[in-house]
């Protein structure tokens, strides 16, 4: 069903029938049901060397129905909304057939508490993207072409723009029934340079959460400029060294680096896997003293940021590192209630037809021993500054991480000598955070991304200048 | 699993969103309707922690007139009439393509089913007692080892295609998968290794690839320095799945005919020269028995074949979909091309081209894996890497980590490196010594479509342990 994209929180739970289930399940056992739905009114465009590739609406609707009984979790998913609520016994079996496998020596899962709420909570966007018209967007995305094709070098532009309104209801046994809504949009381009046989792609992206306008208010003809520069000099970029260097990274990669290294090994799901190398340190030192990581989705205008969590819990900072000491786990409420904590919203699905896992939203690291980037280079022998991201990858268990530049310079004595090209980084978490001896003043989020973990969802992270006495560099 | 009349269902659907497009004056259209229905069982800290299941679908709708396309998704044919207006709205503004338009019906070769009863008859109970066994096995072989993460699908869909130009084809489909980490946390010291495996048929109760993470988060423990290692070039084997990784990042674009055209393959220019070692060979196989991307016809509806991209090393042949030939041609930047049945399509997103299986082979002596090994008097063998999406598919560069590493000294494995960043050009390193090992396999990872196996470069690639 298409429905009109304009229309005002139109519910796709019916009460009536969920709270009926609901009775019906509790009085057969089970201890906690919950319906949650998510929609998506979402729109993509595609223009490749001026020309547009496709545009493409969509209207996503899902639904996840999840019993706890006798300490074990049944799920049901499914795009047709109608047909759930038959679903209830079915899935409160799945459930029981968990629990009848557990080991009587392994504890079943529980839920923290958490406040009730039953009302509405709307982040009105600055642009609505539902009235935004294909023009507009296409505007948006020439204007960052322009400024990026007007080169004899350049091969090729390719821009991309994706917006959504999403939508969340959740109703539980407990007494929730919570909706909120939020909307995000994204502009990225990839520009690709050719002198010869040599050839180099640079990526941007700008966006967030709030509608529109912030895309469409900002400099994109300098977002096009920044992408031809980068992919122009990466042209003449020679290959990387390779061996440990200090590594001076910039906001977009030192995101990539918390996000990676620190952020995945905070979540919870994965400290209770036995998956984590940050498992039964809290309260403990694990990095220099002056590493602050924040996880905060309540930073309006980031990728990664929500009012309420896919459990209902309202959003707040998560302060994980504190001064080098392993503060806090990112939670949902079951790690919470395993691991005794409070519940900090930390619960997120990719959408309608996934259940909810640990995840991160805004992930920043704090700055502040150094004035900015010149001060921060002066005192470097011999290393690599590395800037923009390709992406990251970790194995939490390990600790091992991995993490690519778009872009890089060698450093001499303080002195940028020569750009580097397809540099990455790789260390040791419990290594690389102790390695940590500067940071600028200023930072805040950098560009916006993705984070794929089983389910993808967007987040955002950043962070100053940031410097590392020894890292691998490749 | 596959609900009783929903391949009927969504065929009906598919008529009904045509009849809509047809009521509008569209010129031509297709449409790819698909309905799955699965469960999943969830495995962490070495026990069941969740079993899921469900159903999902919807429509993707493809319009063409004069040379222009839209697209719109639909959840439900009850939305086609809305959808068809969106999409033709879309239309107008999209650009003209001359010679762009919908390919007819043509003579379809049946490809194998890939429908497996023994999958549709599975349910949570079945996928429940497969999940014991295998952390009952994983336990029962190291006694510290713990299945810490992972889990068992299995799922069945109902798929239909249907165009204006005549094109009717639906078929109902399975899938069964199984993903596994295993943890050897002793000693304060923790290992792990993750494996994962794939079929539309029935996987054995306890699959190969669950000895294989076993092994490497066992092999893996009480790790070696080697600070003062080789620089420079070295010799590397990369297991079929290290090399997948990569191979899966850049050859398939390597051959994407629309990049070649836009001068942004790492091949353009080459079509007809070496381009890989001159035992190597590159095949797209659109009909390989119980390969993933196998069917009967891509998604623009044209019948798929299986064709030679490189022959002894040349690079003879790329893909092409059906728009982006047109494209290519239109826009000046080659003087012909045609779709090659190569183009993928989803519910969510318009046909573009794309690969199916692409099945790597070499004329030259193949070695068992073990004899590789003694092949090498200095180097490594890497198992999987991280970081592989950040190669540059561009250049063929990439520069990853592993943690999954072996010393080999003198033909034999020395030991683990806790750490190592492995760096290089993937398209230097074919055109260089290559060995590629006895048993060409998937890549062992859940929707594998590359037929590889373990491979080893000679002194092309980068090792840096940490």
């Amino acid at each position: 069903m298409v429905l009109d994209r304009r229309a005002e929180a139109h519910r796709w739970l019916d009460g009536g029938r969920a709270n009926a289930m609901f009775d019906r399940l509790t009085s057969m056992g089970a201890s906690y049901v919950e319906l949650r739905a998510m929609s998506c009114d979402s729109t993509t465009v595609q223009v490749r060397d001026g020309a547009m590739e496709s545009a493409v609406p969509s209207q996503d609707v899902g639904v996840t129905l999840r019993v706890l009984a006798d300490g074990a979790w049944g799920t049901h998913s499914t795009t047709d909304i109608e047909s759930v609520y038959a679903q209830g016994e079915s899935t409160l079996k799945l459930a029981r057939a968990v629990a009848s496998r557990r080991a009587t020596s392994v504890e079943g899962v529980e839920l923290a508490e958490v406040p009730i709420f039953q009302d509405e909570v709307h982040w009105h966007p600055r642009g609505d993207v539902r009235t935004l018209d294909l023009s507009e967007r296409l505007d948006a995305m020439a204007a960052v072409e322009k400024e990026a094709r007007e080169h004899e070098r350049i091969a090729s532009v390719a821009t991309g723009w994706a917006d959504e309104h999403l939508q969340t209801e959740l109703l539980t046994s407990e007494g929730m029934d919570r909706l909120w809504t939020l909307q995000r949009a994204l502009l990225h381009c990839t520009v690709t340079a050719r002198d010869g046989d040599r050839v180099a792609s640079y990526r941007t992206r700008y966006g967030g959460e709030g509608g529109a306008a912030s895309i469409l208010e900002a400099d994109l003809g300098a977002l096009g400029r920044d992408g031809q520069d980068a992919a122009i000099r990466q042209l003449s970029a020679e290959a990387a060294p390779s061996g440990r260097f200090t590594l001076v990274a910039d906001p977009d990669l030192t995101g990539v680096y918390v996000h990676e290294a620190l952020g995945h090994p905070c979540e919870a799901d994965l400290v209770a896997a036995g998956d984590s190398c940050l498992d039964g340190r809290l309260g403990q030192k694990i990095g220099s003293g002056i590493v602050t990581v924040v996880d905060d989705p309540t930073i309006r205008g980031g990728y990664g940021a929500y009012p309420v969590d896919d459990e209902g819990v309202n959003a707040r900072e998560k302060m994980l590192v504190r001064h080098g000491v392993l503060n806090e786990y990112l939670n949902h409420r079951e790690t919470a209630a395993k691991f005794s904590l409070e519940p900090n919203a930390g619960a997120r699905a990719q959408d309608g037809l996934h259940h909810p896992l640990v995840r991160m939203s805004n992930t920043i690291i704090h700055g502040g021993t150094h004035r900015d980037l010149d001060d921060l280079l002066e005192d470097v022998e011999h290393g690599v500054l590395a800037c923009g991201t390709r992406g990251g990858q970790v194995d939490t268990g390990r600790g091992s991480f991995q993490f690519a530049a778009q872009e890089a310079w060698l450093i001499e004595r303080g002195e940028l000598v020569r750009p580097l090209r397809d540099v990455s980084v790789s260390g040791l978490t419990l290594e690389i955070l102790n390695d940590v001896d500067g940071l600028a003043k200023d930072g805040g989020l950098a560009s916006p991304g993705f984070c794929g973990k089983g389910q993808t969802v967007p987040v955002g992270d950043g962070g100053p200048y940031m410097r590392i006495s020894s890292a691998l560099v490749g | 699993m596959l609900a009783e009349g929903a391949l009927e269902r969504v065929q009906e659907a598919c008529s009904v969103i045509g009849a809509a497009c047809t009521r509008a004056g569209v010129a031509q259209w297709d449409v790819l309707g698909s309905q799955t229905y699965g469960t999943e069982v969830d495995i962490e800290a070495g026990r069941i922690s969740l079993v899921g299941s469900g159903g999902e679908g919807g429509f993707g709708l493809r319009i063409v007139q004069d040379g222009r396309f839209a697209f719109a998704r639909l959840v439900d044919a009850s939305g086609a009439e809305r959808a068809v207006n969106e999409a033709m709205s879309i239309l107008r503004r999209s650009p003209s393509v001359d010679g762009f338009e919908l390919p007819g019906a043509s003579t379809v070769h049946s490809t194998p089913s890939a429908f497996h009863r023994s999958v549709d008859d599975l349910d949570a109970d079945d996928l429940m007692q497969r999940a014991d066994a295998v952390l009952a096995y994983v336990g029962s072989v190291q006694e510290n080892a713990v299945v810490t993460g992972g889990g068992i699908s299995a799922s069945a869909s109902a798929t239909a295609f249907l165009s204006s130009e005549g094109i009717e084809r639906s078929s109902a489909s399975t899938s069964m998968g199984l993903g596994v980490q295993v943890t050897i946390d002793h000693d304060d010291q923790l290992t792990s290794g993750w494996e994962g495996t794939s079929a539309d048929g029935l996987l054995p109760e306890v699959p190969d690839c669950v000895d294989l993470a076993l092994q490497w988060a066992t092999c893996t423990r009480d790790p070696i320095s080697v600070r003062d290692g080789p620089s420079g070039p070295q010799d590397v084997i990369l297991s079929d799945g290290a090399f997948g990784s990569l191979f899966g990042m850049i050859v398939p674009r390597a051959i994407n005919g629309p990049r070649l055209a836009r001068n942004e393959s790492l091949w353009s220019g080459r079509l007809g020269e070496r381009v890989m070692a001159q035992h190597l060979s590159i095949v797209d196989d659109g009909r390989l028995e119980g390969g993933a991307m196998t069917a009967s016809i891509d998604g623009d509806g044209v019948p798929t074949s299986t064709r030679t991209i490189v022959d002894g090393g040349r690079f003879v042949a790329a893909n092409w979909s059906v728009r982006g030939a047109a494209k290519a041609v239109a826009d000046g930047q080659v003087e012909h091309a045609e779709s090659t049945g190569s183009s993928s399509r989803s519910i969510g997103a318009p046909p573009s081209t794309s690969t199916h299986d692409l099945v790597l082979t070499s004329t030259a002596s193949r070695p068992s894996s073990e004899a590789m090994i003694q092949q090498v008097d200095e180097g490594w063998l890497v198992h999987d890497v991280m970081g592989a999406h950040t190669a540059n598919p561009t250049t063929g560069d990439f520069s990853v980590t592993t943690s999954s590493v072996l010393r080999i000294v003198d033909g034999e494995v020395v030991g683990a490196v806790r750490q190592a960043g492995l760096t290089g050009n993937l398209a230097t390193a074919l055109r260089g010594e290559v060995v590629l090992a006895a048993a060409p396999q998937r890549d062992g990872r859940p929707g594998g479509s590359l037929h590889l196996a373990d491979v080893l470069f000679k002194a092309s690639l980068g090792v840096n342990p940490a």
